[in-house]
């Protein structure tokens, strides 16, 4: 019992987490703030994490490389709401689900193999290292009360000091940028269109701020997620964007804590199902491979119910978020 | 209103297309030139290395056995792709066409269509197979065996089933609550996400093969195709057929037309519009479990993502013939399915379901409404 609990707290702070939550602030962006239906967040993701990864393969120092991580995903994002930010949402999310898809299948295909490692990816050594030679923490295991991590390797104390400051920081922006005028603007498309454009504003470019930004957002989130794993193009696959969605409506979306507060609960409540489902459904009914698709199942039927019965999430306002065509 | 093409959308969909193709041009070449001069590269390419070796071996082998073919036989490569493309775009029809019915009458983008094929198809295995199967939290093993047909026909009566209590229990709650599109699109998502995981934990995440026969294939002088995958395409077009002689000529069939057309003067000129629905429901899932089998069949073996990975290849299909249109879903389907067989003469087989992605956005630049579609105002 008491090992579930702990792997949960672990879970509720892990660098993944982090990760997630950074992505989904920028899922917050696209859809808390703008309405826009943004289903290929992942693809995003992968392209911060091809771009950061392959430069410092190539000898570019961390900055550099996140800088190419950050640019790769903004060009994504130009490219994509040029044409499909004029269309109604639900051509936008085909569109952007196909994209992203279609970044995936390039990465894991042969023909790329020497550039992004096919479907095995990237190692985490062969890129993680620029990163660690930053960290100030000694190189050993540190124990602080129950967790003991590596101080600097993979995913280590130093990584998740890292990952939460980031994290916090965008939490920061998205909160002056949200009550600036220029976010105001954003609701305002979100909520009517029409009313926006008739008051002069050009949406278009509004749209492929948010667009931009928030894929930029998604790309860190992916450059983090990697830092504590490896590049695997099939780890960022549809099901990505999914969780991404279930914990940005799960927490609320266009608040400011709701994608730190979802990933928090989404990841240590998995590890929670996992755990008691383990612990207590007998394994000739439930063995321990089907604990994965089963506790999905829930993840599932979660975004479902969340959809129906609580579109504001936990910490939302249900006047704030309204589901427009 | 007009047929006329933006021209500007025009010019930006092909200068979006130059970009991309220029890209992924640079990467390829960058890929491929790596690879070329692999020793010196092989330690700049630190972790693909070996890997990306044993790769190009695979893809020489494999290229080596490709050209051994063609010497061998007589077959045209080019028609015999086009006649594979045709077979994969009839069999992604019966898929489609059910999912842009339920587009028509409801508006609704389903996402979990996907895993309606999935279902189908190991149901299937589940009635045929030999090996001991047994259902999720119950707790006993056991061996069903039936014969293939048997088997299938018990399988789609199920999936079809599936579509009448997702409507009953679901989506008809969902119109009446009215709900907007836009959160039944989020819900079908995460119904999606559930079913497939699901399917996964029911049958399995190994690939299962309905039937051990093995396939005789019938040579016809410039292509050849299998004794099994033409009785596929038979059943194939004569359930298309009956989906067009139930829209064109029966008086429901009639009615759901004009519910796609306007749900609201159909309505209101007394056709009981969420009969139609519930109706349109059970024939799409219905229909994608047919279509589900037919592809175990054709590709040998069916996992439990088969229908993920088709999903997205369904909706360029039904994109590109115009959402809601039921034969444009039929053309847009033929269309994806020769695209994506004849692409493989120049891109690796893995790039294949790609190219259909790339015909999708590019049709959502040019002409949202697709082929057959009305124009309208999509945004």
């Amino acid at each position: 019992m008491l090992d579930i609990l702990l792997d949960a707290v672990t879970a509720l702070f892990a660098p993944a987490t982090a990760a997630f939550a950074l992505a989904a602030i920028g899922l917050n962006f696209h859809f808390g703030l703008t309405g826009l239906l943004n289903m290929g967040h992942a693809g995003f993701m992968l392209l911060g994490m091809y771009g950061y990864a392959i430069s410092t393969q190539n000898g570019l120092p961390i900055y550099v490389a996140l800088v190419i991580g950050v640019l790769a995903a903004a060009a994504f994002g130009l490219l994509l709401g040029w044409p499909t930010l004029k269309l109604r949402g639900d051509y936008l999310a085909i569109a952007t689900i196909s994209a992203a898809e279609l970044i995936r299948y390039l990465g894991r295909s042969n023909s790329l193999q020497a550039l992004t490692g096919g479907s095995t990816g990237i190692r985490g050594s062969d890129f993680k290292f620029t990163f660690e030679e930053l960290s100030p923490l000694p190189d050993e295991n540190i124990t602080i009360l129950f967790w003991t991590n590596h101080g600097t390797k993979s995913s280590s104390w130093w990584l998740h000091i890292v990952a939460w400051v980031i994290v916090l920081l965008f939490a920061l922006l998205f909160w002056q940028l949200a009550r600036s005028p220029w976010g105001r603007v954003l609701k305002g498309i979100r909520e009517d269109e029409d009313a926006v454009r008739s008051l002069g504003k050009n949406v278009y470019a509004y749209k492929m701020q948010a667009l931009v930004l928030g894929g930029v957002i998604g790309a860190l989130g992916g450059i983090l997620w990697a830092l504590g794993n490896s590049v695997q193009p099939d780890s960022m696959g549809r099901p990505t964007t999914f969780w991404l969605w279930t914990l940005l409506l799960l927490g609320g979306a266009a608040t400011v804590f709701g994608p730190i507060l979802g990933s928090m609960i989404f990841w240590s409540a998995l590890v929670i199902v996992k755990g008691l489902s383990s612990a207590f459904i007998p394994t000739s009914v439930l063995s321990p491979v089907e604990l994965e698709p089963f506790s999905l199942v829930l993840v599932g039927v979660t975004l479902m119910c969340l959809v129906v019965f609580r579109p504001q999430g936990i910490l939302g306002n249900k006047r704030e978020l309204a589901f427009n065509d | 209103m007009t047929n006329r093409i933006d021209r500007r959308v025009v010019l930006r969909a092909l200068i979006v297309l130059v970009v991309a193709a220029a890209a992924v041009t640079f990467l390829g070449s960058l890929g491929s030139s790596a690879v070329a001069s692999t020793p010196e590269v092989a330690s700049y390419a630190a972790g693909a290395t070996s890997d990306a070796t044993a790769g190009i071996t695979q893809a020489n082998t494999i290229h080596a056995e490709a050209v051994s073919d063609d010497g061998s036989t007589e077959t045209n490569r080019y028609l015999q792709q086009f006649v594979n493309g045709i077979v994969f775009g009839l069999l992604l029809a019966l898929a489609s066409v059910g999912l842009s019915l339920i587009y028509g009458t409801t508006g609704l983008s389903n996402f979990a269509h996907g895993e309606q094929v999935s279902l189908g198809a190991l149901l299937t295995f589940f009635f045929t197979t030999q090996q001991t199967v047994s259902i999720p939290f119950v707790p006993v093993e056991f061996t069903i065996g039936w014969p293939l047909i048997p088997s299938a026909l018990v399988a789609i009566v199920l999936a079809a089933g599936t579509g009448w209590l997702q409507d009953r229990f679901l989506w008809s709650p969902l119109r009446r609550r009215r709900v907007s599109i836009v959160q039944q699109m989020i819900v079908s998502i995460g119904l999606s996400l559930a079913l497939l995981n699901f399917i996964q934990w029911w049958f399995g995440a190994e690939r299962q093969r309905l039937s051990t026969s093995i396939d005789t294939r019938i040579d016809f002088g410039m292509f050849e195709v299998g004794q099994s995958t033409l009785w596929s395409v038979s059943i194939s077009v004569i359930c298309l057929g009956a989906v067009a002689f139930f829209l064109l000529k029966t008086r429901t069939g009639r009615a759901t037309r004009a519910v796609s057309d306007n749900p609201a003067l159909a309505s209101a000129s007394g056709i009981r519009v969420e009969r139609v629905i519930r109706l349109v429901w059970i024939m799409a899932t219905g229909l994608a479990a047919i279509g589900g089998i037919l592809l175990a069949i054709y590709d040998n073996a069916a996992a439990f993502d088969v229908g993920a990975r088709l999903l997205l290849l369904m909706f360029a299909a039904v994109t590109l013939g115009g959402l809601g249109q039921a034969f444009g879903a039929l053309v847009g389907s033929l269309v994806i399915g020769v695209a994506v067989e004849m692409s493989t003469l120049w891109l690796g087989t893995d790039l294949k379901y790609a190219v259909a992605l790339a015909i999708l956005i590019l049709v959502l630049l040019v002409r949202p409404q697709g082929i057959l579609g009305r124009a309208e105002r999509v945004g």
